[in-house]
């Protein structure tokens, strides 16, 4: 199939579920579209309080994460202690975080330094910490997106809490695989991590590789390289990417474009 | 008693500092127990935290952790274990004097450590930080079946590599021990627990089955010696 042209892709194609099923469901297929989301954290105003009544999904942006996580500790009390659990496991240097609502209907989030007990509020935690509780916020959302994509899913976090995230991406996108009974999330994440892409050394067809040519970008499903295994016995995977042989890096405008096909 | 709960046993050899370099948090914990079955009481850990990112990540930052450990800490020894994944398995045949094989993860641990050494001048009451190298065959998961599934072994996995059909894939070995091939960091380092802490009562089948991790029991039981 071809898009319009190289710079505009304008196609939309619905395939039937390999049961066979989907192709009619169009009402099905809208209310799945309507429940996708795009995640672009800010951290200057996730950290802030803000109106509880605003929780009820968390925003783009990540601004209204006090509100969701004081809304859930109500209506669902086990996602938010299991979220609290996680959060605490993966930031050691607290033992406790508090979501709560002021008077005036504002909610707080605030955590209790290991040292000394001192508590401080979110907005004075690292971008990265904000980004793991927003991530692990979604990961234990009792009732999640259909679909989730998040730009640069390793911004501002330490290498080490990589696993972790990708982890709470998976509690997503394979629920079955930690004892939950409901339909996978779909998972679009975006990075330029060497560190995180190694992490899915094991499920190279999880990886598809985004390569700018021009203004049109071409994109690669790395399972699809058939020497990928002889590859991958001598380097790690994200040592693979950075030195270019597996595409996914700055164009030279002097080679020869790539076909202009999608499919 | 010891860190894993356990009564440290009469004449058992204890307090020793070392260090470990590991893949994830998750091994980092199964390796402790072990060391302790093996030093047979419990051990100071120095540098907590050491981490590589598997191979060949290992082999490029060992030679900066032995020579951090040797100057800047107290450490006697450092244990490092990395999966072998599909590169050659180490066998008697790569024990021999001046004996090299270059895909072979042990052989090159070793070296990196006698490189790593052999020039360091003595420092805080030591000449050389003492090496301790296990090579876990395919994937640490073997390891951790052990006594349970008489078909995973090193011999097995050997000799799917010669006949070039694997008895099994690292990610059939993940499913195994922790019910899925995507574990969650948490739930990974509690099944890797549990069955070491099945394996550290008796420590020789583990020794039998998988020679990788015969080699770092002795290096261990060589430390003690000293």
């Amino acid at each position: 199939m071809l898009c319009a042209s190289e710079d505009r892709c304008d196609l939309l194609q619905a395939v039937p579920l390999p049961t066979g099923g989907g192709i009619d469901d169009w009402p099905g297929l809208r209310d799945w579209l309507l429940r996708m989301r795009r995640y672009e954290f800010d951290h200057t105003t996730m950290g802030r309080p803000c109106p509880t009544k605003d929780g009820l999904e968390l925003t783009t942006n990540g601004s209204n994460l006090a509100a969701v996580l004081v809304r859930r500790k109500v209506a669902a009390p086990e996602d938010f202690a299991a979220w609290k659990i996680e959060a605490l496991r993966a930031l050691p240097e607290y033992t406790d975080i508090l979501a709560e609502q002021d008077e005036g209907g504002r909610a707080h989030l605030r955590l209790r330094l290991e040292e000394a007990g001192e508590v401080i509020g979110a907005e004075d935690l690292s971008q990265g910490s904000l980004y793991a509780l927003a991530l692990f916020a979604l990961a234990y959302d009792p009732t999640p997106p259909a679909v989730v994509c998040v730009e640069e899913l390793d911004r501002g976090l330490h290498p080490r809490l990589l696993r972790e995230v990708r982890d709470a991406m998976y509690r997503l996108s394979h629920p079955e695989t930690v004892g939950l009974n409901r339909p996978p999330v779909q998972v679009v994440a975006t990075t330029h991590s060497p560190y995180l892409l190694e992490l899915f050394r094991d499920h190279p067809e999880e990886v598809v590789i985004a390569q700018k040519h021009g203004r049109a970008a071409y994109f690669t499903r790395l399972c699809d390289r058939p020497d990928l295994k002889e590859l991958m016995e001598g380097a790690s995977l994200g040592d693979l990417w950075y030195s270019g042989i597996l595409g996914g890096v700055p164009d030279d405008p002097s080679e020869p474009k790539p076909s202009a096909e999608t499919d | 008693m010891d860190r894993t709960g356990r009564r440290k046993r009469p004449g058992s050899f204890s307090g020793m500092k070392l260090a470990i370099l590991s893949e994830s948090p998750a091994d980092e914990a199964a390796l402790g127990v072990l060391i302790e079955a093996v030093l047979g009481g419990p051990y100071l850990r120095v540098q907590a935290n050491l981490r590589a990112r598997g191979w060949p990540s290992v082999a490029q930052v060992l030679p900066a952790v032995i020579r951090h450990l040797h100057f800047n800490t107290d450490a006697e020894g450092l244990v490092v274990v990395v999966d072998s994944d599909d590169s050659v398995v180490h066998t008697p045949l790569h024990d021999k004097p001046d004996y090299f094989h270059p895909q072979c993860r042990m052989c090159r641990l070793r070296a990196v450590f006698r490189q790593s050494t052999k020039n360091l001048p003595a420092a805080r009451g030591r000449s050389r930080v003492l090496r301790g190298v296990g090579v876990a065959v395919p994937a640490v998961e073997g390891w951790y079946l052990s006594g349970m599934d008489d078909a995973v072994t090193e011999a097995a996995w050997i000799e799917g590599q010669t006949k070039e059909h694997a008895p099994y894939s690292r990610a059939q070995l993940k499913a195994r021990v922790y019910g899925t091939d995507r574990p969650s960091l948490a739930h990974e380092t509690h099944c890797a627990l549990r069955q070491v802490r099945r394996i550290a009562r008796d420590t020789r089948r583990l020794e039998f089955d998988f020679p990788g991790f015969a080699a770092l029991a002795a290096d261990l039981r060589s430390w003690k010696a000293r």
